[in-house]
């Protein structure tokens, strides 16, 4: 018994070895940083001359600060768009894809293909292909009739537009990760609810949708932080605009930071970014409910 | 949870700033100024922001001031994240550059943190007359009634137009705001409701500074630390915007959007008359006969009033070089001295901040050029704020886009933009 336990503590402190280096670097890049982040939120720091301590100052002027919570307002609208339609197109296209038919792989490859270009290469293309005089859009719209608007530059379709560019862009990994969800839920199930007179959609909402539930978790969870963070993809298409409805929390926060030099409030706005996230995520831990699959 | 790094970003950057602190101090402390003393030459770097055909340009000017004396070596060292770069051997006290290659605009910003060298010791000792340079340049680069650097370039908008489009139309360069709008409406070309031509650009709202001053108004008031826009005057100016936009519709919003060079309405004749600056001539100027275009000032307001933002690059000494005596004797020879700051003209395009070389033929004899000039005559640099460029991005412009969209009248554009500025300014004004 006593050798056993020996042999139990020794592999104990092994084990923290092993772990040590990744702990070290998230302790370094993810902890520390977020300390001095909540530690700077509370002074008024400048990169340059100064760094006192301020108390809750920045946080009032947060409070008072209408653009940002218009950013909140705008992202959420995003997110609430995108974040469904997301799992919905995704997971749509992974069963298409999950087809065995000839072919089949190049057609998962080229679904991928948006993931890999760069979100600022691919906005501007997609700003040419929304140019409402002589963009691809417009053009195919008009074949029918149909005066397209200014996508980019109208307040009703600027956002819609983001929220179609980074869809095409985000769609591609998570259906591969939703093809490899498929293939992992068990053919007898199926089987099985065939013998018993299932059908096609019965299987789906009895077998496939429940199995791949922690799928659908990790992608929920990835859309909405992303959702949350949206950045490039608008600042490239509008640069905020129109009228500030596609302005954005994370880009407030880089122009208060390095444009204006003020850190001490810029990391009290990222502070409060990350606590929405973590808000977000908890609610839509609580909708998942990521119990394990029913096998 | 991954993200979390990358949202973080921020703070990260501030963080390593901070651990770079120590370290560098000390490191720098025992090298400390060597070199001084002996035959050798004395090294300098200097930073800037501009690659490809800029670096070049810049290195032509380096390369002729390292050969016209032996005492300092100039290097020129591309930062293209520079204001970053700076602020860290700013904090650090580390390598610091001796020289900046910088956006005056920023310096109300940048200057009260001390973190730049005043010039006026040196001007005085080397008696380099004032009166030389563009005042209003001159002006943007000081702070508290100190001077920190000397202007490279300046730069203000004009009225470019199509002269192929103006001749059909059979109208002439239009000199006033009535004389646009006609010009425009003239040549704009309508195919059902596709815009085919658009008489006049109307594409930058953020050029409302240059509409205000043309209306006979000022963006501040005389505080400075307020707007000085929400009057009959900022009236007056969406009151003919709205007129252009909606009842001549001589533009369509979002016509430009995302056309770069080679697909430029302007070059392409898709555009009639636009604002732009000096710039654009070089672009411009390489489509030879296939656009022929030309430049006349701003026209002026319902009271005659002119009316242009002046902007430009400059050059400043950083309060961390080592060398701010010899980087002066560089800035001087580059901005201060009448062959060289056309040298730099003719090199890189740019209409230079010192007076006497624009008296050269080079402007004085081209048509392009000479109107520039006429108009840096009068155009005004932005207001020394460092909340102004804030106030302009999230305060004012936005609330344009919307009155041009209909979603806010012209009073109400106004007064929010007044409301949402005002706070901004207040917001990002610096605290002592």
């Amino acid at each position: 018994m006593a050798s056993i336990g020996k042999l139990n503590r020794h592999q104990e402190k092994m084990a923290y070895v092993f772990i040590a280096p990744t702990l070290l670097l998230f302790a370094v890049f993810t902890i520390i940083p977020v300390v001095m982040a909540l530690y700077l939120s509370f002074t008024n720091y400048d990169v340059l001359s100064r760094m006192d301590w301020v108390a809750l100052d920045n946080y009032q002027r947060l409070f008072n600060d209408s653009l940002y919570w218009t950013t909140f307002k705008n992202v959420i609208f995003y997110s609430v768009i995108f974040v469904p339609l997301n799992i919905l197109l995704s997971l749509g296209m992974a069963m298409l894809m999950n087809f065995k038919r000839f072919g089949i792989r190049m057609f998962r490859t080229l679904n991928y293909m948006p993931t890999l270009t760069s979100a600022v290469a691919a906005a501007t293309v997609w700003i040419w292909l929304l140019h409402p005089e002589f963009g691809l859009v417009n053009e195919i719209l008009g074949w029918f009739g149909i005066t397209g608007p200014a996508w980019l530059a109208q307040t009703e379709t600027a956002m819609p537009s983001i929220i179609m560019v980074t869809l095409w862009q985000s769609i591609g990994s998570n259906m591969v990760i939703y093809i490899a969800g498929l293939q992992g839920v068990p053919d007898y199930l199926y089987e099985s609810a065939k013998l018993d007179g299932a059908s096609a959609f019965a299987r789906f909402r009895y077998i496939t949708w429940p199995q791949l539930r922690p799928t659908t978790f990790l992608i929920s969870t990835m859309a909405i932080i992303g959702a949350l963070q949206l950045f490039d993809q608008a600042f490239v298409l509008t640069q905020g605009g129109p009228g500030n409805v596609t302005k954005t929390p994370v880009y407030l926060i880089y122009q208060q930071g390095f444009k204006q030099l003020q850190m001490g409030y810029a990391s009290a706005q990222a502070f409060i970014l990350a606590i929405a996230i973590l808000i977000f995520s908890l609610i839509n831990m609580r909708i998942n409910k990521a119990e394990e699959p029913v096998v | 949870m991954k993200k979390w790094v990358s949202m973080l970003l921020t703070v990260f950057v501030a963080a390593s700033l901070l651990a770079g602190c120590g370290s560098k101090t000390q490191g720098n402390a025992s090298t400390g100024d060597g070199g001084a003393f002996s035959g050798k030459p004395v090294e300098l770097t200097f930073w800037g922001d501009w690659a490809g055909e800029g670096q070049k340009q810049f290195e032509t000017m380096v390369d002729a001031f390292n050969k016209s004396q032996d005492k300092i070596r100039v290097k020129y060292v591309l930062q293209q994240d520079m204001i970053t770069k700076f602020m860290t051997t700013a904090t650090s006290g580390g390598a610091a550059p001796d020289l900046v290659f910088w956006d005056r605009w920023r310096t109300s910003l940048y200057a009260p943190k001390n973190v730049f060298h005043p010039i006026d010791e040196f001007m005085e000792e080397d008696n380099i007359n004032k009166d030389d340079f563009y005042t209003e340049a001159l002006k943007e680069l000081s702070y508290d009634g100190k001077l920190y650097g000397l202007p490279l370039t300046v730069d203000a908008r004009a009225l470019f137009y199509n002269k192929k489009i103006l001749d059909d139309a059979g109208v002439a360069p239009p000199t006033n705001w009535d004389e646009l709008e006609q010009a425009a409406i003239k040549t704009t070309k309508w195919n059902g409701d596709k815009l085919e031509v658009a008489g006049f650009s109307l594409a930058d709202v953020g050029l409302f500074n240059m509409y205000l001053q043309q209306a006979g108004g000022q963006m501040m008031d005389e505080t400075g630390t307020k707007t000085n826009f929400n009057n009959e005057k900022g009236l007056a100016v969406l009151e003919y915007w709205n007129r252009l936009l909606k009842e001549d519709k001589v533009y369509k919003i979002g016509f430009e959007q995302g056309l770069g060079e080679g697909t430029d309405a302007f070059v392409t004749g898709k555009l009639a008359m636009q604002y732009t600056g000096p710039w654009m001539l070089s672009t411009y100027k390489k489509y030879g006969k296939d656009l022929d275009f030309g430049v006349v000032t701003p026209p002026v307001g319902p009271n005659g009033d002119k009316g242009s933002v002046m902007g430009g690059l400059g050059l400043v000494i950083p309060e961390g070089s080592k060398h701010q005596r010899e980087a002066w004797e560089f800035m001087k020879w580059w901005a201060a001295n009448k062959d060289n700051a056309l040298l730099w003209a003719k090199t890189s395009l740019n209409i230079p901040g010192y007076k006497p070389a624009i008296e050269d033929p080079f402007f004085q004899e081209d048509p392009l050029w000479k109107p520039f000039l006429e108009t840096l005559e009068f155009a005004k640099i932005r207001a020394q704020h460092p909340g102004y460029s804030v106030m302009e991005d999230d305060g004012l412009i936005p609330n344009l886009q919307l009155f041009q969209q209909n979603k806010l009248s012209a009073q109400d554009a106004l007064a929010k933009s007044q409301q949402r500025g005002d706070q901004l300014l207040q917001d990002n004004a610096i605290v002592e």
